[in-house]
């Protein structure tokens, strides 16, 4: 059985090289299906890294009390009617709440800050309480960060995210010097640690922390953002978040059958629209492999048939030696597969190029050796489909007509 | 029993409403080592004969024994197996592999045969050739060889799996005559070896080289008689 296998893989071999352009224009529809497949894979995996990454900065056992759900099909009007958030809903929370275990308050806009004549445009300035540190991951690198009494008292004292520091201190030590936000005069406390962007495009870098009494102090009006933060156990967050609507209900004095005019966001939500998301890309990926791989598949087909066609008289003298139909089968069969497993790894070298480019510019993302395995292993099953129905028709030739055949 | 034993053979096709009598009731015994010729015009029924003969065909009804094997009901697969191991195929076109050397068309039917390793089919095919007188062309291709040096090349081929018989369909019609008796004498020399070679040939002077004829018309056989040069 082995020495047919050997020479029906020579004959392929040496047939596909004997029709170079052939092969390779046949084999076109295949890269371009496992290109599909295996850089889609890979993209999804990267981002799928990148949202980890990202929901790090939410923390699972967070939940986030404000004016507008992160995501939602509510009525805009509605939403925009709500009444704010009010900051002192803070401390009834942590009354109220049997799961609440640190409540944190929020407020944020952006301003503009100076030092010297260096100037920093539209950054986010971020009032928060002394206990933020305990439900964000806000690390500070240098220096401190604020104290309850300084919250308290609304002291000007601010905390640098590592790109402001960067571009506001290229060469001193911030800590200690005074800097501008807007008008107000602030003194440098700390530099927060490096935490890199929020679903790859939100940098968490080039925010200021200031303590939220001084934030109320300074900026006045309805803009910008406000939430209170709740840290609950992460195995009880379900729960948590009823109770916190319960207790937010009873503080804005709301009756039973109204209406909640507030928010209460949560990673979870984030997760959800996610899997979406990914479905649609991993849908959309795998419609256009499918796609390419069919339409490859058929161009294979249409080849191996005008092959078995051309060479019904080999067929023919290989038929009168004595081979016997699984044997023709096989070797046209071997033939398709080869044309489509070279095709499988052509896609997956161009991907593997195409997955190191992505690492580099993009995100982190790299092919598993599953996604290869796979990638050939389709490959070489739709050349087996394909090869298929020439194969069987040419094993079927009647070596008396083969032979005749001219 | 006869090395090929044909009782009562007919083979007939339907064309339409038309009844085809190819074979119109054959009855022939080859022994092993005769040298015969198979004549008749076109239509007589020859070449479908040849073709039962050499198992690429199986009849409309009757007995084919080959070798003490009846092979008148035979499979495709079986017929595959009879072919590689009993005959051997020597065709007008010579029918070479064009992109192979002759070395590896005549491993062919080796490789068919599946039983026998890589160096021993090499060994055997080289051994074949010399036979024939090309021990020196094993690596070159059909085209680099002249036409009488590519029948060689597949009686090597026909030689190789030590078939009982070999079976020849007009060896030297694509050939010059000078050629055609160089053939010719190959052929002799193989019977003079005990090879068993039926010849299908219209050609008068080429059937002579075979010790009997057999005539065939409208699909019966006209005559059976030995040549002059039988023994």
């Amino acid at each position: 059985m082995r020495s047919f296998f050997w020479e029906n893989l020579r004959i392929a071999l040496s047939e596909l090289w004997g029709h170079k352009t052939r092969t390779i224009l046949t084999g076109t529809g295949i890269v371009i299906g496992i290109i599909a497949v295996s850089l889609m894979s890979t993209l999804i995996s990267g981002v799928d890294g990148l949202f980890e990454n990202s929901m790090k900065f939410l923390g699972r056992g967070n939940l986030y009390v404000e004016k507008w759900p992160w995501f939602g099909d509510e009525d805009w009007w509605t939403l925009r009617n709500r009444p704010r958030i009010e900051m002192d809903m803070a401390g009834e929370i942590l009354e109220r709440s049997e799961y609440a275990m640190v409540v944190a308050s929020e407020r944020g806009r952006s301003a503009n800050l100076n030092y010297k004549e260096l100037s920093t445009e539209n950054i986010f300035i971020h009032g928060v309480t002394a206990n933020f540190p305990e439900v964000s991951t806000v690390d500070v690198e240098f220096g401190r960060f604020f104290t309850d009494s300084e919250d308290r008292t609304g002291a000007q004292v601010i905390l640098l995210g590592s790109e402001v520091a960067k571009s506001l201190f290229p060469l001193e030590n911030p800590i200690d010097k005074m800097i501008y936000a807007g008008t107000t005069r602030f003194r440098v406390i700390g530099v927060l640690a490096e935490m890199g962007k929020f679903l790859g495009a939100f940098s968490q870098d080039t925010q200021v922390i200031i303590p939220i009494e001084t934030f109320n102090k300074i900026f006045h009006g309805p803009w910008g953002m406000r939430r209170i933060t709740v840290k609950v156990p992460e195995e009880y967050v379900a729960d948590a978040k009823e109770e916190l609507r319960g207790v937010v209900r009873v503080l804005r004095g709301l009756k039973p059958g109204e209406k909640d005019n507030f928010a209460i966001n949560q990673q979870e939500s984030f997760r959800q629209t996610y899997q979406g998301i990914k479905v649609a890309i991993g849908g959309t990926g795998l419609v256009i492999t499918a796609l390419s791989l069919l339409v490859g598949g058929i161009g294979i087909a249409n080849i191996m048939f005008v092959s078995v066609k051309e060479r019904t008289r080999e067929i023919g003298v290989r038929k009168a030696l004595g081979a016997t139909r699984s044997q023709i089968q096989g070797q046209f069969l071997i033939e398709a597969i080869l044309i489509t497993a070279a095709g499988g790894l052509v896609g997956l070298l161009i991907s593997t190029l195409a997955s190191f480019g992505i690492n580099k510019f993009l995100f982190p993302a790299t092919m598993s050796f599953g996604v290869a395995f796979m990638a050939i292993a389709l490959s070489a099953a739709v050349g087996l489909f394909a090869g298929l129905a020439p194969a069987r028709k040419g094993a079927k030739l009647d070596p008396i007509e083969a032979l005749r055949y001219e | 029993m006869s090395l090929i034993q044909v009782k009562d053979l007919y083979k007939i096709y339907q064309m339409g409403n038309t009844e085809v009598r190819a074979l119109d009731g054959i009855s022939v015994a080859i022994e092993k080592n005769e040298y015969v010729s198979i004549m008749g015009p076109s239509g007589s029924g020859k070449s479908t004969l040849m073709n039962l003969i050499g198992c690429l065909d199986t009849p409309t009804s009757g007995d084919f024994f080959m070798d003490g094997i009846n092979v008148a009901s035979m499979t495709d697969d079986e017929l595959a197996h009879i072919r590689n191991k009993k005959i051997g195929f020597v065709f007008q076109t010579f029918n070479l592999l064009p992109k192979s050397t002759s070395l590896r068309n005549v491993e062919l039917p080796l490789i068919y045969n599946g039983a026998i390793k890589a160096h021993e089919r090499k060994d055997m095919a080289r051994q074949a050739l010399e036979r024939v007188g090309l021990g020196d062309r094993v690596d070159h291709k059909p085209n680099e060889l002249s036409g009488g040096q590519r029948q060689r090349v597949a009686i090597a081929r026909a030689l190789v799996n030590n078939p009982a018989i070999i079976l020849a369909d007009e060896p030297t019609g694509n050939l010059d005559s000078k050629t055609g008796e160089e053939i010719m004498a190959l052929f002799d020399d193989l019977q003079a070896l005990g090879n068993t070679i039926i010849l299908v040939t219209h050609e008068e002077y080429i059937a002579e080289h075979a010790q009997r004829v057999v005539r065939l018309l409208d699909g019966k056989i006209e005559v059976d008689e030995a040549t002059s040069r039988a023994k």
